[in-house]
C-alpha cells in the first residue's frame, strides 16, 4: 500500500470539505475500509488523502408512513437486523445480511456497499492493465468470463458488486448525494451508469460528494423478495440475483419493479419481465415467462452462457418468494 | 524439490521383541486432546511468523509479473538509497529467463515492513517478454513455440500387462470418457518463510517447514556453510501439506539479507506469492478406454494421460487405481507451461487417479446394471493386511444407509436432485529412520526430545503420549520437545511417513531409559530388573504392585546422574499401507447447478491408532480438502496472458463452515499391524465418491473437476439435448 | 509494475456523466479554477508517522503509525501482539479476526489511526492466567483446533456469537463462523466445540 495520508472528518460538512480541498492530491472517503483497504494494499488506488467518513449519518428510520431512510454510515449488520426495516422492506434487510460474511457487515456501511469498486479479477490484478484502469482492453472478452457480465455490450464487462443496489431500485428507493453545493437526491436506478458513461467509477457520483443515506419509499399492497444464487454458502459473491416488487391489486399485479444482480455492470433493470408481470395474476408458470422475458436478450460470452440459466431461476424464485411461496 | 516418498514396509510386522506395543494401553488408541491447544487457543503459540527478534529486519521479494521473460536489467540503485533500506540484493540476473509469474527477481530488507513493500517497486527490472504457455493445450498444439528446450511435452514409458487386445475381445460393454482435475494449491494458513539471525558464521532460523533437519541440510549447501553451523526451529506451524521441505528460495535469500544487513530478518510471502510460486497439484486428463464382461468382470483398461505440473515439473499419477484390470495399458505425458512448479501434494498423484478410476468403475457398473458397491467387490485385489476394501465397503454401506440409494438419475420431483456415491483409496504411509533422547531426572521429570515437528497433525502430542505409556506415566509427567535440528535426526513430516517414524523411535527410547532406571533401583528393592514394570506412576515387581516404588521415589534414587539414553527407530512396531472407504451423499440445484455435499461416510486404517481423537481429526480435514479438491479449488490462469487470476481467498474457492457436511470418520483399528500414517489417505478419494453422488443425483456426468455450476448445467443440458429426462 | 495515473481520466470522464445526468446546478464542486481559493478541510495527518492510542485486551498502548497501516500489522509488527494472524490480508479469511465495540472485524481491512482511541479485544486477552475461556476449553476438549493458525480467529468468531447468543442454533453458529476459513479440516469441530460451550456471559 502507498503511504497517504489522513483525515478524520468528525461530520459531514468536514467529510465534504475534506475532500474538496482538491490541491492535496487525489483524495479518497473510507468508511468501512472493506473495498478501499484491498483496493490499496493491491495498488488498484493510490490515494495521496484519504478521509475517513464514518461520521456521516447512520440513523435507520422506518416510519409507519412516510419513507425510510438509511444513513450511509449505517452498518450493513444493523441494517439486516433492524426489525421494522425487515417487516417493511424485507428484501432490503435479508440482502444486508447476505453481504459477505459477519465480520464485513460488522464492519461494511451501506454507502460502502453502494460504492465499491468491481471485483473482476482483471481489475483487482495490477498486472492487468485493463479499460478501468485506462488501459486498451477488456481481457474478460476472450478469457476467463465466467462470473463476468451478461448484458451490456461492454466494452467493459464487470457486474456490479452492491447486493443493496439490486432491491434498492426494485423498491424505487433514492440515493441521498451531498456535495460542497448542498444535497441531492438521485433515483437509484439511475445513480449506476454503464462503463460507456463513466469508465472510472460505477455511478455519478462525483469525487467531492458522498453518499449520505439512501430512500426507501413507502409501499402500499406491495409484495417484495430477494433471491440470490451462491455456489459456496459461507461466503461468496452470488453468481445471480434477483429482487421484485410487485404492487398489488387484489390478486392481481398492478405494476412491477424487476432488478437482475451480477449479471450487468450495473444492477439490471427489466422491464421486460415487469411487463409480463403486469396485470398477471402470479403463478409458476408467470414467474416462468417472466424469468425468460429479462433474460431473452442476454448475451453471455465464451464462458458465463451457463448465467442465463442461473439468473432465470434467481428471478423466478424471488417472483415465487414475494407471493410467500415456498421456493428452494 | 524434495519429496517424502512412500516408504516401503511390510504390511504387517513380525512383533518387536523387546518393547512391543502394549497389549492393554493405559492412553494409546484413547481420546487423548493435543498437547499444544492451550498455547494455540489463547495466541501463546510462536509461530515463525509470530517470531520476533531484536532489531529484526523485514523482507521482501519481487517476483516476475511475466510468466516468460528475458531478465534485460536490474536495477537496485533506487531501492537501496530508499528510506529504511538496510539490504538490497538481485535474485536473478541479467540474461536469466523467468520460467512463470512468481519467480523471484529481487530481495529488500529495511526497517519496516511497509518500507520493504515501498523499495520493492522503486527496482528497475526490464524484461523481454518472450511467449508463453497458459494452458496444457496451448503447450501441446502443433506448432507451439517451444519454451521448454527439450520440448514442451515429456513422453512417459507405457505401462502395460496383460494382453489388451484379448481383453477388448472378452468385453460386454466398452466405456470410452475422458476425465479431468484442475491444478490446486496447498493454501497453508501460515505462508512460506522465515526469519535468520546470524551469529558470526553460525545461523539460527525459524523456519515454517515440514522438515527441520532437511531444511537445516539445504541452508547449509546453498550458503556453503557446515551443518553444523545451522540450527532450524519449527515450533510451531501453520500447515504444509507437502509443499515445505527446505529453506527454499525465499530462505537462502532470507538469510543472504540478514547477513548483508546485519540484523535478523523476517521474510514471509503473501497470498499471493504462495498461490504463485510455492507449488501445487498437478492437473491431470485421463482419456481412457475400458471394458467390462456380461458378468461385470474388468476385462481391459487402456489409458492416454497427461497433466501438467507447471514449468518443467512432472505430472504423474497411478492409474488404474486399486481394482484389477488384468489387461491394461497405460501411457502418461507431462506438459509443461509457464506457470509455478508443482510440489508433493496431500497424496500427491492419488486424487487424480482415484478420480478418473473411481468414475469409470461407475460408468462400467451403469453399464452392466449393477450396483457400484456390489461391482467393485467383485473387481477389488484379494483382501491383505493392507487391502482391505472387501471388508471396508458393505461396512460402510451400512453405516452410511447405501440401501436407501436410487439407480442413476433421481426420479423425485423438484429441483433438488440427490445422490449418493463411493470410493476407495490406499496409501503406504510407513516410515523409519527417526532417532530420540530421553532424560529421567532424580526429581522425576522426563523428557523426551526429537528432530521432528507438528505441523498440525498432533505430532508433539504423540511423542508425549508413546513416551508417557511406555514409562507408565501420565501423560502431563512428560515433556516433549521437538521442531528443533538439534534434536536427534528425523525425516521430513510427509507420505504420511511421521507417526510411523516417530513412535517406534519414542517407544524405543523411552523403553531403554526405563530398563535403565529399572537396573538402577532394582539393586535397592532386592529384585532383579527383569522382573520390574512401570504403570500407573510406579515402578514395581509385576503383578505385585505393592512392591515397588513410586517414579519420585524411583528417580530420587538416581542421585545426581539422571538417565539420558539415545534410540532410534526399530522394526517391528510400524507398517506400511492403509487402506479406506469413502460414501458421500449430495444434494444438486437442477435449476442452478449448484452441488452441496450433505454427508461423508468415512471407514479407514491407519494400523495402531495412536491418538483416537486426532486422527479422526485428521480424516475429517482430509475429506474437508477432498470436498474443496471435488467442488471448489481451482488455479485459474488468464488463457491468453498466462498470469493467475484468482491468487487470493476470495476467488480462489475454499468451503467455510456452512459448507461442510456431515462427516462420519469410522477408524478401524489394527494393533497388530504397528503404526502406520493417516495424513493422506482420507483425502484421496472424496472427490470421487462426490463426483459419483452428483452423477446418481442428476443422472448425467461431470466428469472434470471442480464440480463448479457451469459444469453441472451443461451437462445436464446436453442430456436435455440427447433426449434424455430426469 | 505501477502503472500510470488513470485517476485524471477517472475525473474528465466522470465529468461529463455529471453534466449528463445532473445537470448544471452543482457544476462549480470539485474543480478549483486557477487562483480561486480553496476552502480547506480538515488538516490531514501524516503520510509519516502519527500518534495513536489503542486499548488492547485492556492494556493502554500509545504507539506512532503510518496512516496505511492496518489495525493488524500495527498489532502484530509494532506491538508484538501476534495472536492474531494474517493469512490473507484482504478480508476474506478471519484469521485476523478481533472484537471492537461487541462486534467481530477484519484487524487487516481497518486502519490502526481508524482505532485510535478504541478498545480492541484479541485472542490473548480471553484467558485468565493459566485458566481458559470457556470458549477456548472447548476448542481444546473437541480438538477444535489442529495447525492453530485459524484458530485465534474462530475464536475470537465463537466468543462475540457466545456473547450476544449463548445457546445458539447450529445454523446460526454457522452463520457465526462463515467468515473464518480453516486449511486443515477442522470446521465439525468447532462446531462441536461452540455448540457445548457453556457458562459465557453476555459482553
Amino acid at each position: 500500500m502507498k503511504a497517504f495520508a489522513y483525515v478524520n472528518a468528525r461530520s459531514q460538512a468536514e467529510a465534504l470539505a475534506a475532500l474538496s480541498t482538491a490541491s492535496r492530491g487525489r483524495i479518497v472517503p473510507l468508511a468501512g475500509g472493506m473495498d478501499l483497504v484491498g483496493l490499496m494494499k493491491d495498488y488498484i488506488v493510490q490515494p495521496d488523502v484519504v478521509v475517513n467518513v464514518k461520521a456521516l449519518p447512520a440513523d435507520i428510520t422506518v416510519p409507519p408512513q412516510g419513507q425510510a431512510v438509511i444513513g450511509a454510515a449505517a452498518r450493513l449488520a444493523d441494517v439486516a437486523a433492524h426489525e421494522g426495516l425487515a417487516k417493511a422492506y424485507p428484501a432490503m434487510a435479508e440482502a444486508a445480511g447476505s453481504v459477505g460474511t459477519p465480520q464485513i457487515r460488522n464492519l461494511g456501511t451501506v454507502g460502502g456497499n453502494l460504492m465499491q469498486r468491481p471485483r473482476c479479477w482483471y481489475f483487482r490484478n495490477e498486472e492487468f492493465h485493463c479499460l478501468k484502469k485506462g488501459g486498451a482492453r477488456c481481457f474478460a472478452v476472450d478469457g476467463e468470463n465466467q462470473y463476468h457480465a451478461i448484458f451490456g455490450d461492454g466494452p467493459c464487462h464487470i457486474v456490479h458488486p452492491s447486493t443493496l443496489a439490486v432491491p434498492l431500485i426494485a423498491y424505487g428507493g433514492r440515493v441521498r448525494v451531498a456535495g460542497p453545493e448542498g444535497e441531492r437526491e438521485i433515483e437509484a436506478d439511475r445513480f449506476f451508469v454503464m462503463p460507456d458513461r463513466n469508465m472510472f467509477g460505477e455511478t455519478v457520483l462525483e469525487p467531492n460528494e458522498l453518499v449520505t443515506g439512501i430512500l426507501l419509499p413507502p409501499l402500499r399492497n406491495t409484495l417484495s423478495a430477494t433471491y440470490e444464487v451462491k455456489f459456496k454458502q459461507s461466503h461468496d459473491w452470488p453468481i445471480a440475483s434477483a429482487a421484485v416488487a410487485l404492487r398489488m391489486n387484489g390478486a392481481v399485479v398492478e405494476s412491477a419493479r424487476v432488478v437482475l444482480g451480477y449479471v450487468a455492470p450495473i444492477p439490471w433493470r427489466s422491464q421486460a419481465a415487469e411487463q409480463v408481470l403486469r396485470g398477471k395474476r402470479i403463478d409458476e408458470a408467470v414467474a416462468w415467462q417472466a424469468a425468460e422475458a429479462a433474460l431473452a436478450d442476454a448475451k453471455p460470452m465464451s464462458e458465463n452462457g451457463y448465467k442465463v440459466q442461473v439468473a432465470k431461476t434467481a428471478l423466478r424464485r424471488a417472483i415465487m418468494k414475494a407471493t410467500g411461496a415456498q421456493v428452494v | 524439490m524434495r519429496q517424502v516418498p512412500e516408504v516401503a514396509a511390510p504390511a504387517r510386522p513380525d512383533r518387536h521383541e523387546r518393547y512391543p506395543w502394549p497389549d492393554e494401553p493405559v492412553l494409546l488408541s484413547k481420546r487423548i486432546p493435543r498437547l499444544d491447544g492451550p498455547a494455540k487457543v489463547t495466541g501463546a503459540a510462536k509461530y515463525s511468523y509470530d517470531i520476533r527478534r531484536p532489531g529484526q529486519l523485514w523482507g521482501r521479494i519481487l517476483r516476475s509479473p511475466h510468466p516468460h521473460a528475458r531478465i534485460v536489467l536490474i536495477d537496485l540503485t533506487e531501492a537501496e538509497k530508499a528510506p529504511g533500506v538496510k539490504a538490497v540484493l538481485a535474485i536473478a540476473e541479467p540474461g536469466k529467463k523467468v520460467m512463470y509469474q512468481g519467480e523471484e527477481v529481487a530481495a529488500v530488507a529495511a526497517i519496516t515492513e511497509e518500507q520493504a513493500e515501498d523499495a520493492l517497486r522503486l527496482i528497475k527490472v526490464k524484461y523481454e517478454t518472450l511467449p508463453h504457455l497458459a494452458t496444457e493445450a496451448d503447450a501441446m498444439r502443433e506448432g507451439a513455440p517451444l519454451v521448454f528446450k527439450d520440448g514442451n511435452v515429456r513422453e512417459g514409458d507405457a505401462e502395460e500387462a496383460g494382453d489388451l487386445e484379448a481383453g477388448f475381445k472378452a468385453a460386454a460393454h466398452v466405456v470410452e470418457a475422458t476425465y479431468s482435475t484442475q491444478v490446486q494449491t496447498h493454501v497453508s494458513l501460515e505462508t512460506h518463510g522465515c526469519v535468520c539471525e546470524w551469529d558470526g558464521d553460525n545461523l539460527t532460523a525459524w523456519v515454517s517447514t515440514q522438515a527441520v533437519h532437511g531444511t537445516r541440510e539445504g541452508f547449509a549447501q546453498a550458503l556453503g556453510i557446515p551443518q553444523a553451523n545451522v540450527r532450524v526451529i519449527t515450533e510451531y506451524m501453520g500447515g504444509g501439506f507437502g509443499s515445505k521441505f527446505g529453506p527454499d528460495v525465499q530462505g537462502i535469500v532470507c538469510a543472504k539479507l540478514a547477513k548483508l544487513a546485519g540484523a535478523p530478518v523476517h521474510l514471509m510471502l503473501d497470498r499471493k506469492e504462495e498461490h504463485l510460486a510455492t507449488g501445487n497439484r498437478p492437473s491431470s486428463t485421463s482419456k481412457i478406454r475400458a471394458g467390462v464382461s456380461a458378468d461385470g468382470m474388468l476385462t481391459a483398461f487402456d489409458a492416454e494421460t497427461w497433466g501438467t505440473g507447471g514449468a518443467g515439473a512432472g505430472s504423474g499419477f497411478p492409474l488404474p487405481y486399486i481394482y484389477v484390470f488384468p489387461n491394461r495399458r497405460r501411457r502418461h505425458k507431462d506438459v509443461f507451461i509457464n506457470a509455478g512448479p508443482q510440489r508433493a501434494m496431500r497424496a500427491p498423484g492419488h486424487p487424480q487417479g482415484c478420480f478418473a478410476t473411481e468414475m469409470l468403475m461407475d460408468e462400467l457398473a451403469d453399464a452392466v446394471k449393477m450396483d457400484p458397491v456390489e461391482f467393485r467387490l467383485k473387481n477389488l485385489p484379494p483382501e491383505a493386511p493392507n487391502a482391505m476394501w472387501r471388508r471396508y465397503f458393505p461396512i460402510a454401506a451400512e453405516r452410511f444407509g447405501w440401501s436407501r440409494r436410487h439407480p442413476t438419475g433421481d426420479p423425485t420431483p423438484g429441483p433438488i436432485k440427490r445422490g449418493m456415491g463411493c470410493a476407495a483409496n490406499r496409501w503406504g504411509g510407513g516410515g523409519q529412520g527417526t532417532q530420540a533422547h530421553c532424560e529421567i531426572n532424580p526429581d522425576g521429570s522426563v523428557i523426551i526430545r526429537c528432530g521432528t515437528q507438528d505441523i498440525g497433525v498432533g505430532t508433539k502430542t504423540i511423542v508425549a503420549m508413546v513416551a508417557a505409556e511406555t514409562l507408565g506415566l501420565p501423560l502431563e509427567a512428560v515433556k516433549a520437545e521437538i521442531g528443533d535440528s538439534r534434536y536427534p535426526f528425523s525425516g521430513g513430516s510427509g507420505g504420511s511417513t511421521t507417526a510411523p517414524a516417530v513412535t517406534p523411535a519414542i517407544r524405543v527410547t523411552a523403553g531403554k531409559a526405563l530398563d535403565e532406571l529399572k537396573a538402577r533401583i532394582a539393586p535397592v528393592l532386592g529384585v532383579d530388573a527383569s522382573t520390574l514394570v512401570a504403570s500407573n506412576g510406579r515402578i514395581h515387581v509385576q503383578g505385585d504392585p505393592s512392591k515397588g516404588l513410586t517414579w519420585k521415589e524411583a528417580c530420587r534414587h538416581l542421585g545426581t546422574q539422571p538417565i539420558a539414553v539415545d534410540g532410534r527407530w526399530e522394526r517391528g512396531l510400524s507398517a506400511s499401507g492403509t487402506s479406506g472407504v469413502q460414501f458421500a451423499e449430495v444434494e444438486v440445484d437442477i435449476e442452478t447447478g449448484v452441488t452441496k455435499v450433505t454427508r461423508i461416510t468415512c471407514v479407514q486404517d491407519c494400523g495402531l491408532v495412536v491418538d483416537q481423537l486426532t486422527a479422526e481429526s485428521q480424516c475429517i480435514g482430509g475429506i474437508i480438502m477432498g470436498v474443496n479438491y471435488a467442488l471448489y479449488e481451482h488455479r485459474l490462469l488468464d488463457r491468453n496472458t498466462g498470469l493467475m487470476v484468482n491468487p487470493n481467498m476470495e476467488f480462489y474457492l475454499l468451503a467455510g463452515t456452512s459448507d461442510i457436511p456431515e462427516i462420519d470418520v469410522m477408524l478401524m483399528n489394527q494393533p497388530e499391524r504397528g503404526v502406520i500414517g493417516i495424513g493422506e489417505p482420507p483425502t484421496i478419494s472424496t472427490a470421487a465418491a462426490i463426483a459419483n453422488a452428483v452423477a446418481n443425483a442428476i443422472g448425467t456426468r461431470v466428469r472434470s473437476l471442480p464440480l463448479t455450476p457451469d459444469k453441472v448445467l451443461a451437462a445436464l443440458a446436453e442430456r436435455e439435448k440427447a433426449g434424455g429426462t430426469l | 509494475m505501477a502503472h500510470e495515473d488513470d485517476r485524471d481520466d477517472g475525473l474528465n470522464v466522470s465529468r461529463r456523466t455529471f453534466l449528463k445526468t445532473v445537470g448544471a446546478s452543482s457544476l462549480a464542486a470539485g474543480v478549483i479554477a486557477p487562483g480561486e481559493v480553496e476552502a480547506q478541510g480538515p488538516a490531514p495527518v501524516g503520510p509519516g508517522e502519527t500518534a495513536i492510542q489503542l486499548t488492547i485486551d485492556g492494556t493502554v498502548h500509545r504507539l506512532r503509525v503510518e496512516p496505511r497501516v492496518t489495525l493488524l500489522d500495527a498489532m502484530r509488527t509494532r506491538l508484538g501482539l501476534t495472536g492474531q494472524k494474517r493469512v490473507c490480508d484482504r478480508g476474506s479469511c478471519g484469521a485476523c479476526t478481533v472484537i471492537v465495540d461487541g462486534r467481530t472485524i477484519y484487524a487487516c481491512s481497518v486502519l490502526a489511526i481508524e482505532m485510535d482511541g478504541k478498545s480492541i479485544r484479541t485472542v490473548e486477552g480471553l484467558a485468565r492466567g493459566t485458566v481458559l475461556h470457556p470458549v477456548q476449553q472447548a476448542f481444546c476438549d473437541h480438538d477444535g483446533l489442529m495447525c492453530g493458525f485459524c484458530t485465534p480467529g474462530f475464536v475470537m468468531s465463537a466468543v462475540a456469537l457466545l456473547e450476544s447468543n449463548p445457546s445458539p442454533t447450529p445454523e446460526q453458529a454457522r452463520a457465526a463462523l462463515d467468515g473464518n476459513i480453516c486449511r486443515c479440516g477442522t470446521y465439525p469441530r468447532v462446531l462441536e466445540a461452540v455448540l457445548n460451550t457453556k457458562g459465557v456471559s453476555r459482553g
